[in-house]
């Protein structure tokens, strides 16, 4: 850009604080832990080559299925409803309400708490004996949902926690889609006689599909990862029914210290998500060229 | 004229009937948390009994005095106060540079290591929480706080906000700085680090309420109950204090109240640096 510059010198040193702190604590443990998932490894012993070993044992292990198939329910549940609710309160908070400040706070605000703390005020919430819902079910003739102890609920239970905590995050984005839309776009139309459903269908819902792919690539990377809200609010139970992958994987290598096991299906989790990413971008992308 | 006047009524009541449904929503919304505040100042015997009652009967702060005393959330704040502060410290001082030099500064190599860079932000975090742990007990260094934070400062997310608003500096700018014999270092300085003020702001605030929020990582690097952070203390609190509800959310309530503060100061840059991200990804 300037000549007698010395641009490689300086790129290389603004980057490399940067770049150690990236190596040592990112590359080297992606690279040691593909490594340890091909040895049998307990800490304490030394570690002995088992080739595929552990990959194999994978597929014969019926926890690892069910575990990975409540990954794959919590993100086919949370996925869409969150999509949709963050898309329906950027709506709420964009549109003309004298309410609209006051929405986008409060609905945002569950996002800043810690899912620790969300996960124990949940858990209280829907406690079996004296939570508030169930008091309130109680009082007006119900009898008491076992929210968090029966199998079929409990997962539900997860995701209605996981729906309050970050909605307001998608609305964020949602909303800051919606407010590139030029206004002309909007007032044209409503002189040409269209509705607010008309609209919506063809104008706000079209022009934020950049945005509805960015969310829902994001929702389905952070729902993959769920781990801390089944941890504090079921810790996997009952009997196993909402372990999900992540759980598996750190009882794995930190309550059995089964360390080359629980790396190696962190590995598989990881090709899952890249895979989903990939072929998501590759369809939703394809779908927009058209 | 009547019907217009009949399509003007039916025009309020529909504002007035949505009103209502918002009201109704934030009301909703906001819930959780007042069942929080209200639970806290409860004592045990009225929460947990069949004689369900709305407000405290007795309103009292002994849970709160009995988090503070019976249980370590005081060592737990301090904690998660230093992991955030000096993961946000480092973030930004890593980052801001890198940044710089993927805007504005045309070096061999740039491409490729700016994307295996990015790369890094697909590699999801529990893919190395194995590799982690073992790296870091080698160095004799689990159950530290330097270990509970220094993963952290590897991911590439506040580059990546840095650079979408170091690009938009103007060039003539460093241009002239370069013809008064300025070098890099004083252009970063004296010119970038003051003109992107306001990205690096959105860094430093997401990169705290994230160490903040960590949960994972410091509960498996971290053993010993006193060196928890505060979201692994919150997550424990059953299980040292038996199942006390009013203690457990007077405990979630103190253990909020910095992300509280947090956000009423910088509402406006939190909300910005969310958006943000997505806007220009």
């Amino acid at each position: 850009m300037i000549p007698g510059n010395k641009d490689t010198r300086d790129g290389i040193l603004f980057s490399l604080p940067f770049l150690v702190i990236f190596a040592l604590f990112m590359v080297y443990p992606l690279l040691f832990g593909l490594y340890i998932s091909f040895f049998k490894w307990n800490i304490l012993s030394t570690p002995q080559f088992c080739g595929m070993q552990n990959y194999i044992g994978l597929f014969h292990d019926q926890k690892f299925y069910t575990s990975l198939w409540h990954t794959v329910e919590f993100v086919l549940i949370t996925t869409p409803v969150l999509l949709v609710m963050g898309f329906a309160m950027a709506l709420a908070v964009t549109g003309k309400s004298p309410l609209r400040d006051l929405m986008e706070t409060v609905f945002f605000l569950p996002y800043i708490f810690s899912m620790t703390v969300v996960a124990t005020l949940w858990a209280w919430l829907m406690q079996k004996d004296f939570g508030i819902f169930n008091q309130v079910i109680v009082s007006l003739g119900g009898s008491r949902v076992s929210w968090l102890t029966n199998d079929k609920w409990a997962i539900w239970s997860v995701c209605i926690a996981t729906f309050w905590w970050t909605a307001g995050f998608n609305m964020v984005l949602f909303t800051a889609g919606i407010k590139q839309i030029p206004k002309e776009v909007y007032e044209s139309a409503q002189i040409d006689g269209a509705n607010y459903w008309q609209c919506l269908n063809h104008i706000t819902i079209p022009l934020v599909s950049h945005t509805t792919i960015l969310c829902l690539i994001l929702q389905v990377i952070a729902s993959f990862n769920v781990f801390g809200q089944v941890y504090v609010m079921t810790g996997g139970g009952p009997a196993g029914s909402t372990r999900v992958l992540v759980q598996y994987i750190y009882e794995n290598g930190f309550q059995y210290f089964k360390m080359g096991y629980s790396a190696a299906m962190s590995y598989i989790l990881f090709i899952i998500v890249l895979l989903v990413s990939v072929l998501q971008y590759v369809l939703l992308g394809r779908k927009k060229e058209e | 004229m009547e019907s217009n006047d009949v399509f003007r009524t039916k025009k309020k009541i529909s504002w007035v009937l949505l009103r209502i449904l918002e009201v109704f929503l934030i009301l909703c919304w906001i819930f959780p948390l007042i069942w929080l505040v209200i639970t806290s100042l409860k004592l045990e015997g009225e929460v947990v009994t069949k004689n369900f009652t709305f407000w405290p009967q007795h309103p009292t702060f002994a849970n709160y005095t009995k988090a503070f005393t019976s249980t370590y959330i005081l060592n737990w704040m301090w904690n998660s106060l230093v992991v955030s502060t000096v993961t946000m410290l480092l973030t930004v001082a890593v980052d801001a540079p890198i940044a710089y030099a993927f805007a504005k500064i045309n070096f061999k190599g740039k491409n490729v290591l700016f994307w295996a860079v990015m790369a890094g932000m697909m590699v999801p975090f529990q893919v190395l929480i194995v590799p982690l742990y073992l790296q870091f007990n080698s160095y004799g260094m689990v159950n530290t706080l330097t270990a509970a934070l220094l993963p952290r400062v590897a991911m590439p997310i506040g580059i990546f906000i840095l650079k979408q608003f170091f690009e938009d500096i103007p060039s003539a700018l460093e241009e002239a700085a370069f013809i008064d014999g300025a070098n890099r270092f004083t252009i970063f300085h004296r010119i970038i680090l003051p003109l992107g003020k306001a990205s690096i702001m959105t860094v430093v605030i997401l990169s705290f309420i994230n160490a903040w929020n960590d949960f994972l990582w410091p509960l498996i690097v971290i053993n010993d109950t006193v060196k928890y952070t505060i979201t692994v203390g919150i997550a424990n609190f059953q299980g040292t204090q038996g199942t006390q509800y009013s203690l457990i959310m007077a405990g979630a309530a103190i253990a909020s109240l910095p992300q509280i503060v947090f956000f009423l100061i910088f509402r406006k840059q939190i909300i910005e640096g969310i958006a943000m991200s997505g806007i220009k990804g």
